[in-house]
């Protein structure tokens, strides 16, 4: 009988090389002369979040106030990541940052766009998703300046938030 | 499966950055769509997604060249361990029975060909269901073509021929997939052919750029033929004579047997003095001490798998973690210190003369209290290895024992300790048989010591394991009253 992708929720796979292979795709795009390199990272991110929400959702709702619950377990289920998330309120912005990141680790001088451009791009799917019939909180990426990939200690992936889906 | 490669198998794992392999699959698919969506043409794209599978996977193996030190170095061992590689690449391991080898006899050459089956393909697992499985496979219709897994062959021939460059090797394996699932096909093939380096210059003549019709630039990377002489090649000897089978049989002899035996593998098989091997570890005692600690773990659990068969249930992973935690606190506290030093001179003893004299002297400038800590070090590495995720334990076990919250969610704050009065006896119960448990593996060092000059090491685990009188009968019945009260507690 053939794996199921409910199946593979239950295992973990190793991402160092999977991680290279991001950044190699980056290099075929730039050689091609591709534009928006980093708002095609962001459609994979979302296309990740759409089909992983068929087969796993952490709760029904997001609002401010479990907000940063939830976006601990996505990152903790999802990505084997323990990350530290802070909620600015007077600039509506939500940081996480995660110290070890599943793709990005080593500085890269020819890339200019970090990998984890997917991540983020894929948690705020993942948010929109959950919200999709109510509306309560959209979080949208912003660009990210401090990555591993950068030579940076850390990822800090960075949204601008709304409530009440404006 | 051999012991090596088991070994080999747990060490990757350890070293790797694991994610859920759903994301993992989802990420690959989203990489070959992005390539689709440059190429307009699938066939093209199953070319380039393999190419950037290769290297990406060289890139990743030019930074671990020690871990494939330990890797077998003819290309007919790589191919059997097959299964071995698959974990390196995708850090998965597959299910029993789920990899078939079938050898395909090549007259005039000095190694067949092989076919490897694997029968359940993560990849293609669930392929087609969702909307955004958007490649169009039907569209892969040329013969020679590969399928979804042309990224992962890409990985997995580089590894390969990476293993086989640094082993000074002058064969290298071409794998390429026959058989794909998403494709319609029952099940995921790999062909293995072996080529010389002549073959192989031939074969890798071809560039990519000339292999696709669509016209993208594709930028090849060269093999670097070069490789660095390293220290590590002791590794190589090293393989040939050194497994946990190995290490099984030298327990059923004396310390002086056991150091005679050591001594006796590292002339033979190195051609080496037992000095001058031990002289590599020199200055680096602690890692030693921490690799006992990581190898004892792993082989008290080859008999049956029994610990990692535990661990693979939640609860009780965790509550190996917190009995863990606790007898790494509590140890340096309460078990009297002549006991630990004890087991320091039982390290300085087995070093003395057949370690130079400098290194011994660096183990006697240990405490017993680092010896400890060090072992405890490498079997915490080895029990994260087995199923335990420490990172996921609390401080203590009482925020475990609160009440999940209802949403299932993971709180972002640190977490708020609730202290319940009423299992604060059952508690301080777990901790004192957790103590005495302690205490009784500690007197091992003195039975040791004292059977070597009769009976040796043997013996004294003989003594361990009799299920009436010996260590073991009181440790299983300690342990059955710890799991009894943790159990009382849960309810």
């Amino acid at each position: 009988m053939n794996l199921t992708r409910e199946d593979l929720i239950q295992s973990d796979a190793t991402m160092n090389q999977m991680r290279n292979m991001v950044y190699y795709l980056e290099r075929f795009m730039k050689i091609n002369d591709v534009s928006e390199i980093r708002e095609k990272l962001r459609r994979m991110g979302r296309n990740i979040a759409r089909t992983y929400m068929n087969y796993w959702k952490p709760i029904d709702f997001v609002n401010l106030t479990n907000v940063r619950d939830v976006i601990t377990t996505i990152y903790k289920k999802i990505l084997n990541s323990t990350v530290s998330v802070e909620l600015d309120e007077i600039e509506k912005v939500v940081r996480v940052k995660d110290n070890d990141c599943s793709l990005c680790k080593y500085p890269f001088n020819d890339i200019e766009v970090a990998g984890c451009e997917i991540i983020a791009a894929m948690i705020s799917e993942f948010i929109s998703l959950i919200n999709e019939e109510k509306s309560l909180i959209t979080l949208q990426p912003i660009d990210i300046h401090e990555s591993r990939t950068f030579g940076n200690k850390f990822c800090l992936h960075s949204f601008k938030y709304a409530e009440g889906g404006a | 499966m051999g012991a090596v490669q088991w070994l080999l198998k747990k060490v990757t794992k350890v070293f790797g950055r694991n994610t859920n392999s759903l994301f993992y699959v989802l990420l690959y698919r989203e990489i070959l769509k992005e390539v689709n969506e440059i190429t307009k043409n699938e066939e093209d794209s199953v070319i380039i997604l393999r190419e950037i599978g290769k290297q990406a996977a060289t890139e990743s193996c030019e930074r671990h060249t020690a871990v494939f030190k330990w890797m077998p170095g003819s290309p007919k061992k790589i191919v059997e361990y097959f299964e071995l590689l698959w974990v390196v690449v995708f850090g998965k391991e597959l299910e029993e029975g789920d990899l078939t080898y079938q050898e395909i006899p090549k007259e005039g050459s000095k190694y067949n060909d092989y076919i490897v089956k694997i029968k359940s393909c993560p990849l293609c697992a669930g392929y087609g269901l969702d909307n955004e499985d958007t490649f169009n496979f039907q569209k892969v219709k040329s013969k020679d073509s590969e399928g979804f897994a042309c990224g992962l062959t890409g990985m997995l021939e580089s590894v390969a021929n990476f293993i086989l460059k640094i082993k000074r090797n002058d064969y290298r394996i071409n794998i390429v997939e026959q058989k794909c699932i998403a494709k319609g096909e029952e099940s995921l093939q790999f062909m293995c052919k072996i080529y010389d380096t002549i073959e192989w210059k031939n074969l890798m003549s071809t560039q990519i750029q000339d292999k696709i019709k669509s016209g993208v630039n594709f930028e090849e990377i060269l093999e670097d033929e070069v490789v660095q002489e390293t220290k590590l090649d002791i590794i190589d000897k090293l393989q040939e004579v050194l497994s946990l089978d190995k290490i099984e049989d030298l327990l059923d002899e004396p310390l002086e047997g056991i150091k005679e035996k050591v001594a006796e593998i590292i002339e033979d098989k190195l051609n080496m003095e037992t000095e001058h091997f031990f002289d590599y570890f020199r200055n680096y005692e602690d890692d030693l001490i921490r690799i006992i600690g990581f190898l004892s773990i792993h082989l008290l659990n080859e008999y049956g798998g029994l610990i990692e068969k535990i661990l693979e249930n939640d609860t009780f992973a965790k509550i190996a973690g917190y009995l863990f935690k606790q007898l790494r606190d509590f140890a340096l506290l309460f078990v009297p210190i002549d006991v630990i030093n004890d087991y320091h001179q039982l390290l300085v003893n087995f070093l003395d003369g057949l370690a130079p004299a400098e290194m011994v002297d660096n183990v006697k400038q240990f405490s017993g209290k680092d010896d400890i800590n060090y072992l405890f070090e490498g079997a915490q590495m080895a029990l994260e290895n087995l199923g335990i995720d420490f990172s996921e334990l609390k401080d203590n076990v009482w925020e475990e024992l609160r009440k999940e919250r209802e949403d299932g969610l993971i709180p972002s704050d640190q977490s708020m300790m609730e202290k319940t009065e009423e299992n604060i006896p059952k508690l301080i119960k777990i901790m004192q048989e957790i103590l005495m448990l302690f205490s009784d593996i500690l007197t091992l060092p003195i039975r040791v010591l004292i059977s070597e000059g009769h009976y040796g090491l043997k013996t004294a685990i003989n003594s361990v394991v009799s299920e009436e009188e010996g260590l073991f009968g009181s440790i299983h019945i300690k342990l059955d009253n710890i799991f009894d009260q943790i159990q009382e507690i849960r309810k």
